[in-house]
């Protein structure tokens, strides 16, 4: 009866915990809906009902009290999700160390970093926000829905994704290895302290078990490391491996390792080289979250191609394009439309590059990625399609709340402000200044340039 | 030997100087200046009893430490020292929720050779939770003056450090020969805050939360074990000793709270999502920004005491062609400094009964944030409340001070004037019954202030031209210390445009002029502690971050006045 009873208190405890974000109610009329895994319908209406997708069809009825969205001659896709960011963390690395598996991103969202905001105007919904690549198994990451405007960190959580962890190989954790004076500082090193870390996972989760199978009353746990706790988790498959990554060599290196340890989900990060072992990644099952054509940054990252990620697509990687910056995350579309210049996507499999497959990359493509009758309506609204280079999104929703709308987009959007920080004159340019560059010729205006009148 | 015995010798003769000024008291006094009586009564005064408990003409008798008797017609014991307390108000003392108060800053620990950083020493990750704050504690702190002569007679004292740094303690601020002497009690407290050790682990907050489920979690097996080897030994390993998870025992008994130090909403919020998961005692010391949090704390059952440190009013610029952008910058600048000024008001609204925290704020400053915040909405008993009950209530204390009644600790304020006037003065103020006298101004100009100052001060004041070379350039500005009411202030400018900082902690004895200030970093507020020596117009001192555990050299000219 206690335990029913207690039970029961959770489920409450849990469904209050649950009801704190927002939902909404939405429909969104007579657009041209890519919905990424039914085809491109047109003059097409997505009703949303609760933060969830209720139907999509032509000619649907607005129910009663339900805001309606015209998006005549619009275009209605899925939430960009970013696979690699860290925007939105007040810390990216505990350096300190080259195995941190106890530490977690979901400890330091900062949900006031205006950068959120920024990302939103660009149409993404959802951010992986990663540990840093200071070490080899670096710190687990945490997925965030970009519900902008809440102070609290719990509402960014992207309730019910995944455990996510950052591993990373190559020149950044060996360099950070040989400045402190420690293990690893070369190539060889990430590996045996890979298998070396494992292992230890492997016996402490005995000691454990032989622990928990003990009957005695008088028996003595073992200790408790919470590092190791997670690395028995990856290995018993309930935390996704993310590893930042760029040489084909290394890549392969770490799949030989994971099929050694039984572990199954794997996506390589960056993965510059990952074309080079394309069939090998498809046949392991692993995916790949790469840049469009960013390379040469760094000696291991010196040979690249812009078609890497049209080149895993066609030998059936999961492929995603990532920003893991601030900026670049404001226009994803423009990265995802370049694999039609390099590799000729088709509009459904670039657009899944930025969509379905970090979704699928972060186990939450069964909630977001595509438009589809019971996902979450987490929608980007764009005036062109959204691969064409005069895209300027919209309107962005999260569980169908609308966080950012280009007719209603505020100047200051600072959730918290330093009374004691110093006001200074924006200058980046004014409506009515020409540029420099342009004067006295009198063309055109140079707002309106951008406007394309 | 003979060099310390010398210096001694000088701090005896220059220290009633600074700031012991007008003190007729000292327990062991080789100066034979010991009270003829530590019998009181101050009569004919107005008592605030308690928050809105006000007796007028009252008179209130203290004897060998405890008040010991308050009323309108009270018997004077003939051997009292009598005080007039026509148009005084006297209150209880003052109690401090969580300060440095009377601890001494020890120096960072050095970083060892051959530091492992994925695991270093204790003593450098900081994480001592063994250690107790009287190890610290030193009799002739000017902290304990400077906090006494505000009002402040209590103080809940927690220990400098870093992650964990050990227990505080209560100890009372009054004069002793010996650290033993001012403590109230010991472990009240278990301390830490979010501070990582400059390129070891913990290094960050990614770090230090890790580390303290870590800790929390391996002090529970390891309670466990002690207990079950203690019930019967036979056939079970010997638990080794192991004082860092001994430390968090009461902890996990609920016989001891958590501290944490806590300024701003992420590190509370961070604070509060750990007592949550662990479920130990946890009171927020040092919140500076609470109005997002009413409901969290009030539903996680967590004691505040908030942060007396306010941010400085905002100055909009009195340019006529002021844009339209900058004026909707300075007006939601505006906007958030009012968040920071009335949250003590909001919170009280919503239920929550706080107490006050000094630890980050400069004692000179205290009266003025009070009347600050009391401008924005919260009632002067609220305040009182919050330095007197609340903070009883909240430390476990209310037994033996917080009010003035009979029976209780003789801790009390006499103020010339209600104490929340901007005029009042303080004129004594009781700690266990001891009597701390301070001489009224009269009016004067305050330029006669600096007349009655130590002379050895003057050294200081002034304005001073300083100079440091870092590798991101060379820095300059100014410094500009002043005395205030016998404290020595300062702040420091830079002519890159940098807002101006405070100067805390300053120090001046035997030409050592020592002061620390922090600096935002991205985000990042990082200590610089600066120690030197004056030689006439000439400063010549080394800072050091400890973050990054780099030094680098300061020098500084003082300007012709």
């Amino acid at each position: 009866m206690i335990k029913i009873s207690s039970f029961f208190i959770l489920f409450l405890c849990v469904s209050a915990l649950q009801a704190q974000t927002k939902k909404g109610d939405v429909l969104i009329k007579n657009g041209t809906v890519i919905t990424i895994t039914d085809g491109t319908l047109e003059n097409t209406d997505v009703l949303v009902r609760n933060g969830k997708i209720d139907r999509i069809g032509k000619n649907l009825k607005t129910p009663n009290g339900v805001e309606e969205v015209d998006a005549t001659g619009k275009f209605v896709m899925p939430g960009i999700i970013d696979a690699h960011s860290h925007i939105a963390g007040t810390s990216i690395n505990e350096g300190t160390s080259q195995v941190t598996a106890e530490v977690s991103m979901e400890d330091v969202v900062d949900p006031l970093d205006v950068s959120i905001y920024r990302a939103l105007a660009g149409g993404v919904t959802s951010i992986h926000l990663m540990h840093g690549s200071a070490n080899v198994i670096g710190g687990q990451n945490e997925t965030l829905k970009l519900r902008w405007g809440s102070t609290n960190p719990e509402d960014l959580r992207f309730e019910g994704a995944p455990r996510t962890i950052k591993f990373a190989l190559g020149e950044n954790p060996t360099r950070g290895g040989r400045s402190r004076g420690i293990q690893p500082q070369s190539r060889m090193g990430v590996e045996a302290m890979l298998r070396n870390t494992f292992n230890d996972a492997i016996k402490y989760r005995d000691a454990w078990n032989a622990y928990r199978s003990n009957k005695s009353s008088r028996k003595v746990a073992p200790e408790y490391s919470l590092r190791m706790e997670t690395m028995v988790d990856i290995l018993e498959g309930e935390v996704l491996v993310h590893c930042h990554s760029y040489r084909a060599d290394e890549i392969y290196m770490l799949m030989k390792v994971f099929s050694d340890f039984g572990i199954k989900r794997l996506t390589f990060q960056h993965a510059n080289e990952a074309y080079k072992v394309a069939p090998e990644l498809a046949e392991f099952g692993a995916s790949a979250s790469v840049f469009a054509d960013w390379w040469a940054y760094k000696l291991e990252v010196y040979y690249s191609t812009a078609y890497n990620a049209a080149i895993l697509t066609e030998n059936g990687v999961t492929t995603s394009i990532n920003s893991d910056s601030g900026e670049l995350i404001r226009h994803l579309f423009h990265e995802a439309a370049k694999t039609q210049k390099y590799g000729d996507l088709s509009d459904n499999q670039a657009l899944a590059l930025i969509t379905l497959n970090p979704a699928k990359q972060l186990g939450i493509d069964n909630r977001v990625g595509s438009l589809e009758k019971g996902k979450d309506a987490d929608i980007a609204i764009f005036d062109n399609h959204p691969l064409s280079i005069y895209a300027v999104p919209q309107m962005t929703f999260v569980d169908g709340v609308k966080y950012f709308d280009i007719e209603n987009d505020v100047a200051d959007q600072r959730i918290y402000i330093d009374p004691e920080s110093t006001v200074e004159d924006v200058q980046i340019l004014y409506a009515n200044d020409h540029d420099r560059c342009m004067e006295d010729a009198n063309v055109v205006n140079f707002t309106d340039l951008f406007n394309n009148k | 030997m003979k060099l310390i015995r010398k210096t001694f010798f000088r701090l005896l003769f220059v220290l009633p100087l600074i700031g012991f000024m007008s003190n007729t008291h000292a327990q062991s006094d080789p100066t034979g200046e010991s009270p003829a009586t530590r019998t009181y009564a101050i009569t004919n005064a107005t008592i605030v009893q308690s928050p809105g408990k006000v007796m007028e003409e009252g008179t209130i008798v203290i004897t060998d430490g405890l008040i010991t008797a308050i009323g309108k017609n009270v018997n004077i014991p003939s051997n009292a020292e009598v005080l007039d307390g026509t148009d005084m108000f006297i209150y209880p003392g003052f109690i401090d929720g969580m300060s440095n108060t009377g601890a001494d800053r020890p120096q960072s620990p050095e970083r060892p050779d051959n530091l492992f950083t994925p695991d270093p020493p204790n003593s450098y990750a900081g994480i001592t939770p063994e250690h107790q704050v009287i190890e610290q504690i030193k009799v002739d702190e000017n902290s304990i003056e400077a906090m006494r002569k505000v009002g402040f007679t209590v103080s809940h004292t927690v220990p400098y450090g870093r992650m964990l740094p050990g227990s505080g303690a209560l100890i009372l601020l009054r004069d002793a020969d010996h650290p033993d002497k001012l403590i109230l009690s010991e472990g009240s407290s278990l301390y830490s805050q979010f501070s990582g050790a400059p390129g070891a682990y913990p290094g960050n907050t990614l770090g230090i939360m890790a580390k303290f489920r870590d800790l929390y979690k391996n002090a529970e097996l390891s309670k466990n074990h002690s207990e079950l080897y203690a019930s019967n030994p036979s056939g079970i390993s010997r638990p080794t000793r192991d004082r860092v998870s001994e430390a968090f025992y009461p902890v996990i008994d609920k016989q001891q709270p958590i501290f944490y130090n806590a300024s701003n909403s992420l590190e509370a919020r961070r604070a509060m999502r750990l007592q949550k998961e662990l479920r130990f005692n946890l009171v927020l010391g040092n919140l500076q920004e609470g109005w997002d949090l009413a409901d969290e704390i009030k539903s996680s059952g967590t004691k505040v005491f908030m942060s007396l440190e306010l941010p400085k009013e905002p100055k909009n610029s009195k340019e006529d062609d002021k844009s339209d952008e900058v004026k909707q910058l300075e007006e939601r600048r505006m906007e958030f400094y009012k968040k920071y000024v009335s949250q003590y008001a909001d919170l009280q609204k919503a239920g929550i009964k706080f107490g006050f925290s000094s630890i980050d704020s400069r004692s000179n400053q205290l009266k003025d944030n009070l009347l600050t915040i009391i401008e924005n909405g919260l009632s002067e008993d609220e305040a009182l409340a919050a330095l007197t009950t609340n903070a009883a209530d909240l430390l476990g204390i209310s037994d033996i001070t917080g009010t003035l009644d009979e029976g209780k600790i003789g801790n009390l304020i006499v103020s010339k004037g209600a104490y929340f006037d901007k005029e009042s003065q303080i004129k004594y103020v009781f700690v266990d019954g001891d009597k701390y006298e301070y001489d009224l101004k009269t009016g004067a100009r305050k330029t006669e202030d600096g007349a009655a100052s130590p002379a050895n001060m003057e050294a200081v004041i002034g304005s001073w031209s300083y100079e440091f070379t870092t590798p991101q350039g060379t820095q300059t500005g100014k410094m500009v210390f002043k005395n205030e009411s016998g404290i020595l202030t300062g702040v420091m400018s830079s002519n890159d445009g940098t807002p101006d900082v405070d100067l805390q902690n300053i120090s001046f004895l035997n030409s050592e002029l020592t002061f620390d200030f922090s600096i935002d970093a991205g985000g990042q507020s990082v200590d610089i502690v600066v120690e030197g020596v004056i030689d006439g117009k000439n400063y010549d001192a080394e800072a050091s971050v400890a973050a990054f555990n780099f030094t680098f050299p300061i020098q500084a000219t003082k300007d012709e006045a």
